[in-house]
């Protein structure tokens, strides 16, 4: 059946199908969603999928992690006029590339035992270090409104704006006292991209980071200051590199050891 | 002027008879070290000993995040002022939030008079309260630590009373309604408020030297300090957020997904975002974290006092508080000046 309403495939590499299940989460949008797009490949979510139209859009969620994740995100690259990363793996990495800097053997090694080396495992990199990325839209998973509002952008054919504010904007906006000033956390509200009205520093949780990094970070400035409440080099390391480490961790603090 | 005395005793009472003029706002405890305005539910969360609100007043006027209008390809446009016919009586104003409001009132009155702001400033009724300043005041420096006008009513406080300024007629009409709550000022008073006075005055601790201050970032627009503080700072907006004069927004539309409709919207925004001066074309103006620092304190000292005659700065600490890598406005103001 041939329409006017827009191709899309949405796809999941190495992942945990957070953001694809964030898509389904909305609910009362869904049959909207449904109706405005022609949904033509979503593996997770239907049956009798098309793995072979060319697609106006594909949204990619997940990190590329084995070579079969190249494999498919190449062939999905060369299908799509438009290509939008999904959440913070597809984004920045995600919690699979924490550990980048170590090599895979060892890595293997560690987790599966000396036996089996069968595991198709290579670095973990965000879908950018591969193929041209036309829209990034991060979140651990991605807000659902946020996605609606990329959809809908890109429906009346204009590109999405993401604004570019950092979680302490957002932090203040709600009035939440700092929890970097008045209980010395290692929060990541400075670094992190805003869109989740800090969800977590109003719950009283440290900003762990999941949106990854606003334009500019500055991890530096960070780091000397979290070193002064007494914490240490590599409990700041670890917390500001669960999400987002491919984005600075190569050439920022691994230069100084 | 006219000038009443209210006892603590009554105190409660007064509070209570606030209510007829709208929902009343008072400063609340909102962490150990933290205070916020917000609804009274009863008399005794008052935190009559607060010093500063993480959010200034501001945010009754000039919302965080605000709706402008709403568009439809069919309706056309729709505007939106929300709480425009709310009445509020904000309680517990310090001088330097009274200037604040002052000072916003020129910003959004000057030129294009902002709707959404006046809209709500006309119901809102502002009651002062004295203050003892701490380590983060610098208000007397800016001529901002009393105030003779912007409010309806100002509450000084004494050992067992406040003083009672009226200020405006609807502060007049409040204080004849609760008047049985009101009592003659003494002699005895008057005396117990010039020692509490001068007592205060002695208590600063903090002062900003302004004198030629914008003559001097004029000739320092290209010292190292702010290439010093564009390494230090995290560019993280918190202190744009906080500040009573602070006024910078966004505007971006939300689009609904099924009609041709949506709200156009306006955003608390921060000159120290990367992307706050970008233009068409992808141009941008304050490209470095340093020009963009340099750029907020030349707004509060510099650019606002040639447009208006007068700093945009009212010395009420929160950037100090709030500033998690304890970036200090007057020590950077003293570095400039070559005196740190």
């Amino acid at each position: 059946m041939e329409n006017n309403k827009p191709k899309i495939g949405i796809f999941g590499l190495t992942s945990c199908a957070g953001d694809q299940l964030a898509i389904l989460n909305c609910e009362d949008e869904l049959i909207h969603l449904a109706n405005a797009l022609d949904i033509r490949d979503w593996e997770m979510a239907q049956t009798n999928n098309d793995n072979t139209t060319l697609l106006d859009i594909a949204f990619v969620e997940g990190v590329v992690a084995q070579s079969r994740d190249l494999e498919a995100l190449h062939a999905i690259r060369k299908r799509s006029k438009l290509l939008v990363a999904i959440g913070t793996c597809a984004v920045w990495g995600g919690v699979a590339a924490m550990k980048n800097q170590i090599p895979r053997d060892i890595l293997k090694k560690e987790v599966y035992g000396e036996e089996i080396n069968v595991v198709d495992s290579m670095p973990a990199l965000p879908v950018k270090s591969f193929v041209k990325v036309d829209i990034q839209l991060p979140g651990c998973p991605i807000e659902k409104d946020q996605f609606l509002q990329v959809v809908t952008s890109l429906l009346r054919g204009n590109l999405p704006e993401i604004l570019q504010f950092s979680v302490c904007s957002e932090c203040k906006m709600s009035e939440n006292a700092c929890l970097v000033i008045e209980q010395g956390e290692v929060c990541c509200g400075a670094l992190t991209l805003s869109g989740c009205n800090a969800r977590c520093p109003s719950h009283n949780i440290p900003c762990g980071g999941c949106h990854g990094p606003i334009e500019e970070a500055h991890y530096d400035a960070n780091v000397t200051m979290f070193k002064t409440h007494g914490i240490t080099k590599d409990d700041i390391e670890q917390k500001m590199a669960m999400y987002a480490a491919p984005a600075w961790i190569p050439d920022k603090l691994l230069a100084e050891k | 002027m006219k000038i009443l005395k209210l006892p603590k005793t009554n105190f409660k009472l007064f509070m209570e008879g606030l209510q007829n003029y709208g929902e009343v706002h008072v400063p609340k405890k909102k962490s150990s070290q933290s205070f916020v305005f917000g609804p009274m539910e009863n008399t005794s969360e008052i935190a009559m000993d607060y010093l500063r609100t993480i959010n200034p007043p501001k945010k009754y006027f000039f919302k965080p995040k605000d709706t402008l209008f709403n568009f439809s390809s069919t309706k056309g446009f729709t505007e939106v002022i929300e709480d425009s016919d709310k009445k509020i009586v904000l309680f517990g104003l310090h001088p330097c939030d009274i200037h604040g409001l002052k000072i916003l009132d020129i910003v959004f009155g000057t030129n294009y008079p902002d709707k959404y702001y006046f809209a709500r400033r006309k119901n809102v009724i502002v009651i002062g309260l004295s203050c003892m300043p701490d380590d983060k005041c610098f208000c007397r420096s800016m001529a901002t630590d009393a105030t003779e006008d912007g409010f309806d009513l100002f509450l000084s406080e004494l050992k067992s009373s406040y003083l009672l300024t009226v200020g405006s007629s609807i502060g007049d009409d409040i204080s004849t309604d609760l008047k049985h709550l009101l009592t003659e000022v003494t002699k005895k008073d008057t005396n117990e408020y010039l020692k509490i006075r001068k007592e205060r005055k002695n208590r600063f601790t903090l002062s900003l030297d302004t004198s030629d201050l914008p003559y001097i970032l004029e000739l320092q627009r290209e010292s190292e300090v702010w290439e010093e503080l564009g390494k230090k700072c995290l560019c993280c907006g918190s202190c744009s957020m906080v500040c009573p004069t602070c006024s910078c927004f966004n505007v971006y539309d939300i689009k609904n997904l099924i009609t041709d409709s949506g709200q156009r919207v306006r955003q608390w925004d921060s000159c120290l975002f990367k992307d706050y001066a970008v233009v068409a074309g992808g141009h941008n103006f304050r490209v470095n974290r340093a020009d963009r620092v340099r750029n907020r304190y030349y707004d509060k000292q510099n650019g606002f006092v040639s447009q208006y005659g007068k700093p945009s700065c009212t010395g009420c600490g929160r950037c100090i508080q709030y500033c998690p890598t304890k970036i200090h406005v007057v020590e950077v103001f003293n570095k400039v000046r070559g005196e740190a």
